[in-house]
């Protein structure tokens, strides 16, 4: 009996001290972080994102985006990121205060997603990809998510939401039109919606070699 | 004769603590249906688990597999595969271990099986309301807490109660000797649940904002692997080693040793996952110092389970409980030598986000985790049913199919991820280039997903014959070979 | 360490036995256990406490040199802030192509594209347009004007007629506007020198007073300045004349009060 104490104890004050260095530290000094006034654009830092792209990020997250997704760019001599086009500068945590999950992903079976929207502004370009990848990028592996999309008869005329210019094994017969659903329509306005291209305090523009 | 101060938990007790065979008997007998639950609940889990995997492996490679509906899309067949295994096999499987040398341990008839009945039931339902949940759409997308809100208090419940049970059968123990499995086994009994609360509370409960929930999220996944798997598969190894060549374990001062220098360090690495990530800088240095730190216990199991196993190399030829053991521990070194190099900043530029990842998860729980698991069930089943393996030849499939499953998937992926990391950081290179380097070697790992599945269907059917006591019936134990002497069987 | 011996066959008394396991077969594989696990004694090698403190000191340089201070707003392992000293981030001002290239994106693209080819007809090119890397007529100080006062009226860009307005951006700062133009004159195959900050000051202090579009006869009438090399002789102080600048009096006819 008299060892259960001790046992007990130091398992308890080992495991309270990666707690409290992990876990309660960040909570306190970074859980609570705001966004920072922009005076470019009298807005905010991270930017607000909209409603929609609030609601896409529950369709990224339902449709398990992260799995082959990272969200980070990281520093030189570290990666070479940067140098990739990945990035201007280093994601910090304060780009992320928008984010419920934070999305930072741990693999790159398809490219990192930081700056998507940087590079990648139009959206039926989006809703393209989604529906068949390898009809916009021959040698993907990402798979299709046209389950996210509905074929329907075309009435009178296309509809404003069409997605233009699909081809390839699904694309919808003449007279046919592919539309998105409403998930569809939040996931790529999420997906515009991620750029990390400002300058924070914490991460400037990377200086003029 | 036993002094109560601190110093006599370091000046061990000499008292031989060993059981009459009625009184093991008996013990068995008391754990027969918790443990033979838990045990079953994994087994078909794990079934479950390797078929997921493996359309997952394939889907990597042939994206157009099975594409056409939302709930077998990747990105929910691959989180669905990484906690049926996770909490559907391994853990499950680890309850029903350590409830069984908990007992023997202990030197106590099981006491409360109830509780443990009931945290089987709960647990199973859990995990199946998760895994259809997440291929529902309902997945969190929080890397190893996938499931959604609905099936987390479910095993929340099935943990308590375990917990619950480790404390009340420690404390009443019989007295004597603490062996190390005890310390481990009560350790992770006691630390999952916090884990598990502080990881939903903080990130699904009420979530803590940006990028915090990436240290959280990986404090945690970090630390079921080193708070939860690794005391229990240790555990096991330490029971399992001297009890089958009847030796004692070379040093009670290493197992001092390896004990606590894990429960330090081990909670530390969690950071080593996100290295380069947006964490302020010393988050991530503490956790790359602690993954070095590893070295400490890792290296200190090591001697410990070498030296018990100097001279007695042999009984691998016989002993399947022993074979499947010693490859757990041995691959837990190795595995655990390559988690701390991979946390090095220098070496972490050319494996991170690449499939070498992958492989060395795969390596530390299946490798280490399940093997060794493998190796208890074996030693196991027999005393809680009343029966031998009917097929020696059937566990002799079992060891070399999943002793070379694992090392197509490990070898393919290690070496894969490797030329994938080197295409991520050459500037000239493309994506494109990553992929052309990676698709080979995820082509092996997919036929690695085979040999695997091919193996825990055996396991399987071996389990199924072994609790309706069919096949062919036998005098003594299966053996791979025959034992040299007489005094040798002893598994 | 000897071997254990198994433990003495014992006889067993059937009623402790709690289930109604067949006896013999129990008693066959429990029977031939052995003694269950204990501890040998052995003494922790010398060699691990070694390499145990050898780690722990690298650890702790480690840590020294790799936390930035222990600081929640240094996300870079590299720089070093030691107690007491060290501002969060110290790094010269950003690279003018980052930042140019950043608010090109956010104000510029909806007319001049992301290529940089304008749109036929309605928007002119920026890419190899002579506007931009200076030709024939064109000067730097026309440029860094059209970005501060705006454009209107009919326009000559390669060949071809734009007849549009451009909007005056003066509310950008002088080094944002310096990044942009820079930006422009370095992408898309284009390749001038930069524009200085500096010199976007000269020209908005020159400028000050006019607030009307430019139209490119107007222009056209301001002999071309170049920004100085950056090694030459600092340029005689900002309100005096300037050096080959433009002289406002042409553009007078055109100046009214602030519309």
């Amino acid at each position: 009996m008299n060892k259960l104490p001790l046992i007990f104890l130091g398992v308890f004050l080992t495991f309270a001290s990666s707690w409290i260095g992990l876990v309660a530290y960040p909570y306190l000094s970074l859980g609570k972080m705001q966004p920072l006034p922009d005076e470019e654009t009298g807005g905010y830092l991270p930017p607000a994102q909209s409603g929609l792209a609030v609601a896409g990020q529950k369709a990224y997250a339902a449709n398990g985006c992260v799995y082959c997704h990272s969200q980070q760019v990281r520093l030189a001599p570290l990666s070479t990121d940067i140098a990739k086009g990945l990035g201007p500068r280093q994601t910090v945590a304060r780009d992320y205060i928008r984010e419920q999950p934070a999305f930072l992903g741990t693999m790159r079976t398809g490219p990192d997603l930081s700056n998507i929207g940087v590079r990648q502004p139009d959206a039926n370009w989006h809703h393209k990809h989604l529906y068949e990848p390898k009809t916009v990028t021959d040698w993907s592996v990402m798979p299709s998510f046209r389950y996210l999309y509905k074929m329907q008869k075309i009435q009178g005329q296309p509809s404003d939401d069409a997605v233009k210019g699909l081809s390839g094994p699904h694309a919808p017969a003449p007279g046919y039109e592919v539309v998105p659903t409403e998930e569809a329509k939040a996931l790529v306005a999420y997906l515009i919606s991620l750029k990390r291209n400002f300058p924070l305090p914490e991460s400037p523009e990377p200086p003029a070699k | 004769m036993k002094s109560h101060s601190l110093l006599s938990s370091l000046n061990p007790s000499t008292e031989p603590d060993t059981l009459a065979s009625h009184e093991r008997a008996e013990i068995d007998a008391s754990t027969r249906f918790p443990v033979l639950l838990f045990f079953g609940s994994a087994i078909f889990w794990l079934v479950v688990g390797s078929v997921l995997g493996l359309i997952s492996a394939w889907k990597m490679t042939h994206p157009s597999l099975l594409d056409g509906a939302a709930w077998l899309t990747f990105g929910r067949l691959r989180p669905a595969h990484l906690n049926a295994v996770i909490y559907g096999w391994a853990s499950a499987a680890g309850i029903g271990v350590g409830i069984w040398l908990m007992a023997r341990l202990c030197r106590v008839v099981l006491l409360h099986s109830k509780l443990l009945i009931t945290a089987a039931v709960f647990w199973n339902l859990g995990v199946l309301v998760g895994i259809l949940g997440i291929l529902a759409g309902d997945s969190r997308s929080i890397e190893w807490l996938e499931f959604p809100g609905y099936a987390t208090p479910i095993l929340f419940v099935a943990y308590a109660f375990i917990s619950i049970w480790t404390i009340i059968m420690f404390r009443y123990r019989r007295p004597g000797h603490v062996y190390v499995s005890q310390w481990y086994l009560f350790a992770a009994f006691l630390w999952f649940p916090w884990l598990y609360a502080t990881a939903n509370i903080l990130l699904i409960w009420q979530p803590i904002q940006g990028s915090a929930q990436g240290a959280v999220n990986w404090w945690f996944a970090h630390n079921v692997l080193g708070l939860w798997f690794t005391p229990i598969g240790l555990a096991s190894a330490y029971y399992m080693i001297p009890k089958v060549i009847g030796r004692p374990i070379h040093s009670y001062y290493l197992s001092i040793l390896g004990f606590w220098s894990l429960a330090l360090f081990y909670s530390w690495n969690g950071m080593h996952h996100l290295i380069g990530g947006p964490f302020p800088a010393w988050m991530v240095s503490a956790s790359v110092v602690a993954s070095i730190m590893m070295f400490i216990p890792v290296i200190t199991v090591a001697i410990n389970h070498h030296m018990t196993m100097r001279g007695h190399f042999e009984a691998l030829k016989w002993s399947p409980t022993l074979r499947f053991t010693v490859f757990g521990a041995m691959t837990y070194t190795l595995v655990s030598l390559q988690g701390s190099s991979m946390a090095i900043p220098s070496w972490n530029t050319f494996i991170h986000f690449t499939d070498h990842t992958i492989g060395h998860a795969h390596l530390g729980l299946y490798g280490f985790f399940t093997m060794i698991m493998f190796g208890a069930m074996y030693y196991i089943i027999p005393r809680l049913v009343g029966w031998e393996w009917p097929s020696a030849t059937m566990i002799r499939w079992h060891f070399w199919l999943a002793a070379t499953g694992i090392l197509l998937m490990v070898g393919s992926l290690t070496i894969g991820g490797i030329l994938q990391g080197l295409a991520f950081y050459d500037p000239i290179a493309t994506f494109r280039t990553s992929l052309e380097y990676a698709t080979p070697f995820r082509i092996v790992r997919g036929i690695s997903g085979f040999v695997l599945l091919a193996a825990h269907v055996i396991f399987a059917i071996l389990f199924t014959q072994m609790i309706l006591k069919i096949g062919q019936k036998r005098e003594g134990p299966a053996l791979f070979a025959k034992a040299e002497t007489k005094e040798a069987v002893t598994v | 360490m000897s071997n254990q011996t198994p433990p003495p066959d014992e006889g067993f008394k059937e009623n402790e036995l709690s289930s109604d396991m067949n006896v013999a077969q129990v008693h066959g594989s429990i029977m031939r256990e052995q003694a269950e696990p204990r501890d040998g004694y052995e003494p922790v090698p010398l060699w691990l406490i070694t390499v145990f403190f050898c780690i722990v000191f690298w650890s702790g340089l480690y840590l020294a040199f790799n936390s930035g201070g222990f600081r929640a707003d240094v996300f870079d392992p590299k720089l070093v802030a030691w107690a007491g000293g060290g501002a969060a981030v110290e790094t010269g001002p950003p690279d003018p192509m980052v930042v140019g290239k950043r608010l090109f994106t956010q104000n510029c693209v909806v007319c001049h594209q992301t290529t940089g080819l304008g749109v036929a007809g309605q928007f002119p090119p920026l890419a190899g347009s002579e506007w931009v890397v200076g030709g024939d007529w064109h000067g730097d100080n026309h440029l860094v004007k059209i970005l501060l006062q705006g454009l209107q009226g009919p326009i000559q860009v390669k060949g071809n007629t734009y007849n549009n307005a451009m909007p005056p951006w003066k509310q950008l700062k002088d080094e944002q506007i310096a990044a942009i133009l820079t930006y422009i004159r370095a992408e898309w195959g284009n390749a001038a020198p930069p524009i200085t900050p500096e010199f976007v000051k000269q020209i908005r202090d020159e400028t000050a007073q006019r607030s009307d579009p430019w139209t490119q006869q107007e222009l056209q009438a301001i002999p071309a300045a170049k920004v100085p090399a950056a090694d030459a002789a600092p340029a005689a102080p900002a309100g005096t004349a300037p050096p080959a600048g433009g002289a406002p009096s042409p553009a007078a006819p055109a100046a009214a009060p602030a519309a």
